[in-house]
């Protein structure tokens, strides 16, 4: 079933995507960060801030990635997360994080990226080390956003990322609840 | 043909030959079935134009009958779902005046257009106005978009010209466009 995700992935990639220079979307990316660090100073701030951006930008981008993909409705939450490493990661950034540490009840686990096109050539000055910046903190807002779109309350966030030093960067994603759709209001 | 957001709200209202039959049996007290039958009618009538609102003589706002129509949906579509056990089961519903076609995405989106009764099924139609049109031009338009998630979009106007206009073109190339 995983291979049927990773043939789709790489199906849409190669033909239904626009593609921009990976070079320039490293820059737009970096400048923004950097811009976020001069306008708040505080690291914390600029991480709520970048999950911030990401989770508006997942609430589209769920719709576009439904609309490319015409995927249905993934059985259980193994199946989002393959569904998400293989198709979504393939489509929007051209890389297949792989899915680790599932959990004993399926509601957890975790992306291991081994390329991170957000952070290529980058390097963290000394004081967003020490203050806990992650750099591409946009990616959980993303996920949150998006998942929330097709009603799964997640919660997704970075352990370890090698601009900091680490051996690999991993993002953790935690389902917290699925969301029930909204009835409208009774009407009599 | 109207589109409901993930939030139980008619956010985009579009109609093309609706009154027709200005049928003198309308029941102008507000019968809901009244106002199906005016927009089913279209098949088989002369080009008067749509020029009648034939809402005038129902004494329902676009709005109510937004309300009425998704919740005809919702609970037609629950009662699919429990019936059978795949989730996309509701597709259509035919009428002897109209057929109702229905798409849903997984994010909770609902497009919904009326025709004519013996028209195939509109669901690629459906399909394709979202995937080609909505998502090109609403969610990746970050001024459209602002309106949609604050909650409080007006039907007739949403997403500024240039998704209605791209919906109106799609719906008159279809083949079918003469029975909606």
């Amino acid at each position: 079933m995983t291979k049927q995700y990773k043939t789709l992935g790489d199906d849409i990639w190669k033909n239904k995507v626009e593609k921009i220079n990976a070079e320039l979307f490293t820059l737009t990316y970096g400048s923004i960060v950097a811009q976020l660090v001069k306008d708040y100073e505080d690291f914390t701030e600029v991480n709520k801030q970048l999950e911030k951006m990401g989770y508006n930008i997942g609430t589209r981008l769920i719709e576009d990635f439904l609309a490319r993909s015409g995927v249905g409705r993934c059985q259980d939450f193994r199946e989002t997360a393959e569904m998400v490493s293989k198709v979504g990661f393939k489509m929007f950034l051209n890389i297949t994080p792989a899915v680790t540490n599932i959990s004993a009840d399926g509601r957890e686990f975790s992306l291991v990226l081994d390329e991170n096109p957000l952070a290529e050539c980058v390097e963290l000055p000394d004081q967003a080390l020490v203050d806990e910046l992650w750099y591409s903190n946009i990616l959980c807002g993303v996920l949150r956003g998006s998942l929330e779109m097709v009603q799964m309350q997640v919660d997704a966030f970075f352990v370890t990322d090698t601009l900091r030093g680490d051996d690999m960067t991993e993002i953790r994603v935690k389902l917290i609840r699925y969301l029930e759709e909204e009835v409208p209001a009774g009407e009599d | 043909m109207y589109i409901f957001d993930r939030h139980c709200q008619c956010i985009y209202y579009h109609d093309w030959h609706r009154g027709h039959t200005a049928k003198p049996t309308f029941d102008p007290h507000g019968d809901p079935l009244a106002s199906h039958q005016s927009t089913g009618g279209g098949g088989s009538t002369t080009t008067t134009t749509t020029m009648t609102d034939p809402r005038q003589g129902m004494n329902m706002s676009l709005e109510e009958e937004g309300k009425l129509v998704y919740g005809v949906v919702f609970s037609l579509r629950n009662l699919v779902k429990k019936l059978g056990k795949t989730q996309d089961g509701f597709i259509a519903y035919k009428t002897s005046h109209y057929k109702l076609h229905y798409y849903e995405t997984l994010t909770g989106l609902k497009f919904v257009i009326n025709s004519d009764p013996n028209v195939e099924s509109l669901q690629q139609a459906l399909r394709q106005i979202y995937t080609q049109i909505y998502v090109e031009l609403v969610v990746k338009n970050p001024l459209a978009c602002a309106t949609i998630t604050s909650g409080q979009v007006n039907p007739e106007t949403m997403g500024a010209e240039g998704f209605r206009n791209g919906v109106d073109r799609f719906v008159r190339s279809l083949t079918m466009f003469d029975t909606l």
